[in-house]
């Protein structure tokens, strides 16, 4: 069968990226335009500044990704591009530049779900995951558990009702003035401290055993911060520790949980917060003694990249499940 | 030269294709949907229509501010991936410009008004005596009184008795302006009001041919303004 090769473009918060992935399986390209160090001056991803990066950088971005693969633009056979969830401003520069690129190289065009991409990163690098599993998203702007029966069939049983785990890392480290971005700031800060020096409550929710909280977890180590300034002497780094220890303990539980409810004997950690080190190693030590797997992607593709678009989108392509030119961009999150 | 040119800078989304200065066809929308959806459909509609494929066109225009951010982003986004895939120049056209080109052979002070929120209007002043607009100053952003005040003095300077006042920035603020300036308002119809894509294809033709083309890699909007965060980081543009 011939080689399908599909270019991914994925612009739905402060990475513009694009890569060419052959069937759904090897990344010929990834490259990644990240704008962290211009949004670090303003503390957080603005949608605007953003957006305004996104349409000065999509060109050469895509244009090194067939250069990093060694191609032309018409060897491709398809254009796939996130169209939801993110900033809509920020979405909207990817997907009408794909609709532009696939329209006049004549290919179909894919649209894409940014989780389900970044579920697929496991796909890419695991060749053999044993199905059912159970997923745990983590990202910015996701919590979520899934049963899944396999890569395109799963179903959510758990989901934050308030913050994200990486959105309460960016609370939390923003108020500790550790910087931006949150997740990488407090694990730098929590591996020179010690967990359980100082105490934060974990919070199960014990009627929805999948359901998440991290707000009440905010903001007790917000108010347990304000108390070591006052109490002289406050050590970040032991909060820091404890902080990522409360919420960590809580994503590793209820996965392993729900894995032994469902009678999975694979879990999955895809989004953002799958790169966070403490995470990776609980999960595997936890799940270990349950004799059950862990998957996470590599670092690099814990992050948004494009390699995950392009590769998710294979199985849309193989079904034909184009997407029409009018298709619209989505902030929000349709359906998981 | 055959030029296929697109406006999504306000809410008009509007498709040309042009050949010389002859518009071939032309689809101007003003009615409430988002550019998103119907600006491929429209491109390729018009295409269509006029057994044109993306092979023929010679060179692809983009009206480039300026605008609603989102729109401009929109429409240039689309414009950089057809100019990248079929391997076409681009030539970026202002929006005020494009307005100021629904006008033409008139001795009075053309200026085109884009309604830029916060109660602020994009403005650009113009003669247009010949066939193609002349401006006359630096567009600019500011309230509408700035603005009224800018360009009665330049009527003055230069002459002029009359002001004509286009765009979507006017009829934001009708009743101001027509108040302020009386009879020495020359009124237009409606269909010259807002931006449309043919005009902005015509002018192109001629950007064109002064080898006026844009580096599709680091083209961006004109916006004029920065974003809310880069003002009040008080450092310009990031
Ligand atoms: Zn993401």
């Amino acid at each position: 069968m011939k080689d399908i090769l599909i270019l991914g473009i994925e612009t739905s918060c402060d990475e513009t990226a694009a890569s060419i992935v052959k069937n759904g399986r090897h990344i010929l390209s990834n490259v990644i335009n990240s704008q962290i160090n211009i949004h670090r001056q303003f503390g957080g991803v603005v949608p605007e500044v953003a957006s305004r990066k996104h349409i000065e950088n999509i060109a050469v971005v895509v244009d090194n990704a067939f250069k990093e693969a060694g191609l032309g633009y018409n060897d491709i056979d398809a254009v796939a591009v996130t169209n939801q969830p993110g900033l809509i401003g920020a979405l909207l520069v990817g997907l009408s530049f794909a609709k532009g690129f696939a329209w006049a190289l004549d290919r179909p065009l894919l649209a894409v779900n940014h989780l389900h991409g970044h579920i697929y990163a496991n796909i890419l690098e695991h060749q053999d995951i044993p199905f059912p599993a159970v997923c745990l998203v983590v990202s910015g702007g996701h919590t979520s558990l899934l049963h899944m029966k396999d890569i395109n069939h799963y179903a959510v049983i758990g989901e934050t009702r308030d913050d994200a785990a990486g959105e309460a890392f960016d609370k939390v480290a923003r108020f500790l003035g550790l910087g931006y971005p949150g997740g990488p700031a407090i694990q730098k800060a929590a591996a020179l401290g010690e967990a359980g020096k100082v105490k934060l409550p974990r919070v199960y929710l014990d009627k929805n055993e999948f359901e998440f909280s991290f707000s009440g977890l905010k903001t007790a180590a917000m108010n347990l911060w304000k108390k070591m300034e006052k109490n002289g002497e406050p050590e970040v780094s032991d909060l820091a520790a404890e902080f990522q220890q409360a919420l960590v303990e809580v994503l590793v539980e209820k996965s392993i949980k729900a894995a032994k409810l469902y009678q999975v004997d694979s879990i999955l950690i895809a989004g953002g917060v799958a790169a966070n080190h403490h995470l990776r190693l609980l999960m595997k030590e936890k799940a270990g003694q349950e004799n059950i797997k862990v998957f996470c992607p590599s670092l690099s593709l814990c992050t948004d990249n494009a390699a995950m678009i392009a590769g998710i989108a294979y199985q849309q392509y193989i079904t034909k499940s184009y997407a029409p030119l009018d298709l619209n961009a989505y902030p929000g999150l349709l359906s998981l | 030269m055959l030029i296929l040119a697109v406006d999504s800078s306000t809410p008009v989304a509007g498709a040309a294709l042009v050949d010389e200065d002859r518009v071939i066809i032309e689809s101007f929308t003003n009615y409430k949907k988002t550019h998103s959806e119907t600006l491929l459909p429209t491109v390729n509609r018009i295409m269509r229509e006029c057994d044109c494929s993306i092979s023929d066109i010679d060179v692809l225009a983009v009206t480039a501010g300026p605008g609603s951010f989102t729109g401009l982003r929109i429409g240039m986004a689309a414009v950089k991936g057809i100019s990248m895939a079929a391997d076409k120049p681009v030539v970026a056209v202002s929006t005020l410009d494009t307005l100021a080109g629904n006008i033409a052979g008139s001795d009075a002070l053309v200026c085109a008004l884009l309604d830029a929120r916060k109660n602020e209007v994009y403005c650009g002043f113009y003669e247009v005596g010949g066939t193609r607009p002349e401006i006359l100053k630096e567009p600019m952003v500011c309230t509408p009184e700035t603005f009224l005040n800018a360009a009665l003095e330049l009527a003055a300077y230069k002459h002029k008795d009359k002001i004509i006042l286009l765009g979507d920035g006017y009829y934001r603020y009708s009743e101001y302006f027509n108040i302020e300036l009386k009879d020495q308002l020359l009124p237009m119809p409606g269909h010259l009001m807002l931006p449309r894509a043919a005009a902005a294809g015509i002018l192109a033709v001629h950007k064109a041919r002064q080898g006026e083309f844009e580096d599709v890699y680091h083209l961006r909007p004109l916006y004029i303004r920065l974003s809310e965060a880069e003002y009040r980081l008080g450092k310009g543009a990031v």
